[in-house]
């Protein structure tokens, strides 16, 4: 199929190809000495095992990953209903919210670094005054706190996207079930529950799926934000991977962290697909 | 009345008069009785509002025509190349990219395309060329703390003067970099990566008009330096601290505070027998005081790296800092900042007993208070252009070239010492952005309290990554104890030095 | 729909707006702060409706000149902030990756959507699952791939990653849209002779053209807000918006005025494209879940 061809092409390239590379690279490891790659059997897959870092890595993108998909989801889709609406105005608020779409992460990133500032950040203030949390404790520079203060940004930027895609759900859903459900004396929460979100289902899997990949693959906020800090607290994979690969030249070992994270996402996306049964 | 309270009056005067605190004809008058010509009104001093760089002082800085003609007559073979170099945004560095450069590209005819990136993009960009041997860069802009990892990977100036007497730069005298800074950032065993190119160096920074209400002198000792900002913080928090840091978890800067304070009590970050030595007892001690010291500063000093402990000085929230001599020019700006002309330099305190000697430690660590964090320029031996490329770094690291960096603003302390005493820079002794006031405190540290780190190829590893990233934990309250947080770098750092 | 009451309905409004307005106050801080200078962005308490305003970061960022900028000498960080050629060499890859990527991806959608062989479900599958990469395992690759072809430091290099980083997407949500074309249309148009490129150039383009429209605002913005192949294969041929802020970060601190005075100045292009096409946008961004 020659229509096809073009497409198939680029993507093997894309993505047969570097896969390819890295299961390679994976095996091998940069000699400093020798300005070279050498074999060094599955050592870079043995050693990932015993990495304390690796698993912290691990543990720090799924919770980002979860703690996300599920605010997200559920802020997305209470902001949708919200503004599910033909009031005067609300069309001008759905085109405010999709702005935060068009802001690249990374400067997002040093956005929220200025908002979150210690200092001189203006949320700093306003916890201040909340009494929410004092300026003793800076936000990104305190373990407990920093990945919220990532996932802020993240939920910022991301919220809205939720919502668009809720809002173009909910309004091309067929209205009569609604009508007669509440001739039958229905409540909202019950019409909600039983008849819209059933209705919305693969609209709420497909944002789930597209949200849920970029989740896993985290990379640009904690890089321009905090490069992992404190400690190790918000390092995920992919930050953990490009650490290794370039700024230790340990490119070996980083394709062998880039490695398990595709395999984590597809597996994770895969098992979703199937028990959805999301078709395309 | 001795030289330098001489200099001290000076400043302070030059500073009631840009303020405002005394009139034109009292200014002349009491100058004049300090043996401050009346040329310095013409270089530049004005009061806010207006511009503060005469335009005509501006234009006088022009690289000298004998250079320029040396630039074009060695490059005549060489017309039309293309040279690449990844810097970080440094003074020098900019200060030849906006202005400097259109003089060398004229003169040469070759392009020279400068791309400017934060540090750790910098290594990473000139560490993936070195590996992929790619050849892309012609210079590398080298950070002290990588000197080592890529000493074989770029030319000896030295020999690139013997091997090539055509391309040598008449009068470029390599002698006149300071012999510290080519030790300390330049040598790695018996090479020469490269010249210094600049050099921020730790000088104590303190608001001189806290510190008289305070009724303090400049701190003595750091225990002294500890109860000042206590004292400070005690009294004017939470709206002003005493002390401040750059110590973002995980990141160098805070690898940078540690070993101030470490070399400042005495201790290494290696034995001689090449282990680490920052747990033994001066080590502990250290931490116990940075542990204080800390409990002074404003509490975004775990967040901020240099930039965000610099803006708490230059926003008047913190009242002192011991670190990078770069800010000081900038302090003085009173377009950027709320401290222009409050800011006075002094060396680092001394340390609290005798410094251990390169012998004491492992790796050439040179212990020191005043931490440096230098850089060299060199040529990649993976350029295709080694010839031009030489030729700009030559130029780029020239005495005029220096003298044009240093008084244009840049502020950086220059790497030659003959550039310290040409009148152009003298001449900006004056409160207002681009001061060199602070300079005689910086040549003075280099000369005195230099401290550099290690040179040993895992470093740029460690300093960047194993050290600030315990330490990270250590402040983040994830250890139990100073000295389970300092069992665990070392185990960390031996294992990776054992490799 | 529901009936409301006034109360529930008054409610609703100052509960939207309320939220639009959490949403919004970031971005306004965000563009104010392109109009401060160093000493309003660090005021503390933080000010955020009273400050002097200037153009002075913009006059930097965009080499124009309104008279605020008075310096000679170099300033933190240099003066040269000029970003105009940085924001045109974004709009050339944007562009020029998403006219790529729409391009073999409406061929390839057209045909997934009319063609039926078995697997073709996880034949999508597969296609969806190339986006699942992560982006620096691709990088290093790539880097070596690029170096060797001469793609290394080129405006053609980036628009060809950026469009095969859209490709997944871009086929999914396109084939949804033809999806909803009816097949009856080809099917009459073959018996009147006509060639599958004929239909496709005459009748599919045209009807899907809304469709279209959105998915290349998609590509366009994902194009525009890229950071790491950019970061990773580019030295000083390009930059485009989001990696060149990071050189706003200096070893004497953030410039973040101007940093703020490119990030305005780079919402406008993108923000353009999505009022043009708001409607179908919100549409694509359901990826084809939603049948008409």
């Amino acid at each position: 199929m020659p229509w096809l061809a073009p497409l198939v092409a680029m993507l093997v390239v894309f993505t047969i190809y570097p896969l390819i590379y890295n299961v390679w690279l994976s095996f091998h490891e940069y000699a400093p000495l020798k300005r070279s790659l050498v074999y060094v059997g599955a050592e870079n897959w043995i050693t990932l095992f015993g990495d304390e870092r690796f698993w912290s890595a691990l543990s720090v993108t799924l919770s980002y990953f979860i703690v996300l998909l599920v605010v997200q989801l559920v802020l997305g889709m209470l902001i949708a209903l919200l503004l599910d609406s033909d009031i005067a105005g609300f069309g001008v608020l759905r085109g405010l919210l999709s702005l935060t779409l068009v802001i690249p992460p990374a400067i997002t990133g040093m956005m929220f670094l200025l908002i979150e500032d210690p200092e001189f950040g203006v949320l700093t203030f306003v916890l201040d005054i909340l009494g929410v949390l004092d300026s003793t404790t800076p936000i990104l520079a305190t373990s407990s706190t920093a990945l919220l203060g990532i996932m802020l940004a993240d939920i910022w930027q991301w919220t809205p996207f939720m919502v668009l895609i809720f809002i173009a759900g909910l309004r091309s859903l067929p209205q009569e079930p609604n009508e007669a459900a509440m001739l039958d004396g229905a409540s909202a929460l019950q019409i909600l529950r039983r008849i819209t979100l059933p209705m919305m289902s693969k609209v709420i899997a497909v944002a789930v799926l597209i949200r849920g990949i970029d989740l896993l693959r985290a990379f640009d906020y904690m890089f321009v934000m905090t490069s992992g800090g404190p400690g190790t607290s918000t390092y995920t994979l992919s930050l953990y991977a490009w650490q290794q690969t370039f700024s230790f030249i340990k490119w070996g070992y980083g394709a062998t962290i880039s490695l398990v994270g595709l395999v984590i996402v597809l597996l994770l996306a895969n098992l979703f697909i199937y028990f959805t049964r999301v078709r395309w | 009345m001795r030289d330098r309270d001489m200099k001290q009056h000076r400043a302070i005067l030059v500073d009631d008069y840009v303020h405002g605190r005394i009139g034109r004809r009292d200014f002349l008058r009491k100058a004049a009785v300090l043996g401050l010509g009346a040329g310095i009104l013409g270089s530049g001093i004005a009061r806010p509002g207006g511009q503060l760089i005469s335009s005509a002082l501006a234009q006088d800085l022009r690289p000298s025509e004998e250079v320029l003609k040396w630039v074009k007559d060695v490059s005549s073979p060489f017309r039309g190349t293309t040279l690449k170099l990844a810097t970080e945004s440094t003074p020098p560095s900019n200060a030849i990219k906006d202005r400097l450069k259109p003089f060398f590209e004229e003169a040469s005819g070759m392009k020279v395309e400068i791309e400017v990136l934060p540090l750790e993009q910098v290594l990473q960009k000139m560490t993936l060329d070195i590996a992929s041997q790619l050849g892309t860069y012609d210079l590398y802009y080298i950070d002290q703390s990588w000197a080592a990892s890529v000493s074989q990977d770029v030319f000896d100036p030295r020999e690139q003067i013997a091997d090539n007497p055509d391309l040598a730069m008449p009068n470029y005298q390599i002698e006149d970099f300071l012999p510290a800074l080519v030790d300390g950032i330049a040598k790695y065993e018996d090479r020469w990566v490269g010249v210094p190119y600049d050099i921020p160096i730790f000088i104590m920074m303190y608001r001189k008009d806290i510190w008289e209400r305070m009724g303090f002198e400049a701190p003595g000792t750091l225990e002294e330096y500890y109860e000042q900002a206590k004292a400070i913080t005690d009294e004017m928090g939470p709206d002003v601290y005493g002390a401040t840091g750059q110590m973002k978890s995980g990141h160098y800067s805070l690898e940078c505070d540690w070993t101030a304070w470490l070399w400042g009590h005495g201790g290494s970050i290696f034995g001689p027998d090449g282990k680490f030595a920052g747990n033994d007892e001066r080590g502990l001690e250290a931490m116990e005081y940075w542990t204080r010291l800390v409990k002074t500063m404003p509490p975004g000093v775990h967040g901020w790296t240099w930039d965000g402990q610099g803006q708490s000085v230059a926003q008047g929230v913190a009242a002192s800092m011991m670190s990078w001599g770069e800010f000081f020019p900038y302090f003085d700006d009173p377009d950027e900042t709320k401290v222009s002309g409050l800011m006075e330099a002094v060396r680092c305190p001394p340390p609290k007993r005798a410094l251990r000697t390169v012998n004491q430690t492992g790796y050439g660590e040179i212990p020191g208070v005043a931490h440096q964090g230098g850089s060299s320029l060199a040529v990649s031996k993976n350029s295709k252009n080694p010839d031009p490329a030489w030729i700009f770094m030559q130029w780029a690291t020239s005495y005029d070239t220096q003298v044009l960096i240093t008084a244009l603003g840049g502020g950086t302390g220059p790497t030659r010492a003959s550039v310290y005493d040409d009148e152009r820079i003298i001449a900006n002794r004056r409160v207002g952005p681009g001061t060199t006031r602070h300079l005689d405190v910086v040549r003075e540290s280099i000369a005195k309290d230099m401290g550099s780190e290690p040179d040993l190829p895992q470093w740029a590893e460690l300093s960047n990554d194993t050290i600030p990233v315990r330490l990270g934990k250590y402040f983040a309250g994830d250890y139990g104890s100073v000295k389970e947080a300092m069992d665990d770098i070392t185990e960390a750092v031996d294992e990776i030095v054992e490799g | 729909m529901i009936v409301e009451t006034a109360a529930t309905r008054r409610t609703r409004i100052v509960l939207a707006w309320l939220v639009t307005g959490l949403f919004v106050f970031p971005l306004y801080y965000w563009v104010t702060t392109a109009f401060k200078s160093s000493k309003d962005i660090f005021n503390i308490p933080p000010s955020v409706w009273q400050f002097s305003p200037t153009l002075k970061n913009f006059e930097e960022v965009f080499g124009i000149s309104f008279g605020y900028l008075q310096r000679q000498e170099v300033g933190m960080g240099g003066g040269d902030f000029y970003m105009t050629p940085r924001l045109i060499d974004s709009i050339v890859v944007a562009l020029g990756s998403t006219a790529l990527a729409i391009v073999i991806s409406t061929m390839a959608a057209y045909s997934l959507s009319r063609m039926d062989f078995s697997g073709r479900h996880h034949f999508v599958n597969w296609i969806l699952s190339t986006r699942m990469m992560p982006p620096v395992a691709v990088a290093i690759p790539m880097f070596f791939l690029y170096k060797d072809i001469g793609l290394m430091d080129t405006h053609l290099g980036i628009i060809i990653i950026h469009a095969l980083m859209n490709l997944p997407l871009a086929v999914l949500l396109l084939k949804s849209f033809f999806d909803d074309v009816p097949r009856e249309i080809d099917e009459s148009a073959i018996i009147d002779g006509a060639t599958r490129w004929t239909i496709f150039r005459r009748i599919i383009l045209p009807v899907a053209s809304g469709g279209i429209a959105a998915t290349a605002v998609l590509c366009f913005i994902f194009s525009w807000t890229e950071f790491i192949f950019v970061l990773t294969l580019t030295q000083t041929g390009l930059k485009t918006v989001p990696v060149v802020s990071s050189s706003f970060v200096t070893s004497t601190g953030t410039a973040w005025g101007n940093m703020a005075a490119l990030g305005a100045a780079s919402m406008a292009p993108a923000f353009i494209f999505i009022l043009l096409v708001q409607k179908q946008l919100v549409r694509g961004l359901t990826l084809g879940s939603l049948k008409q």
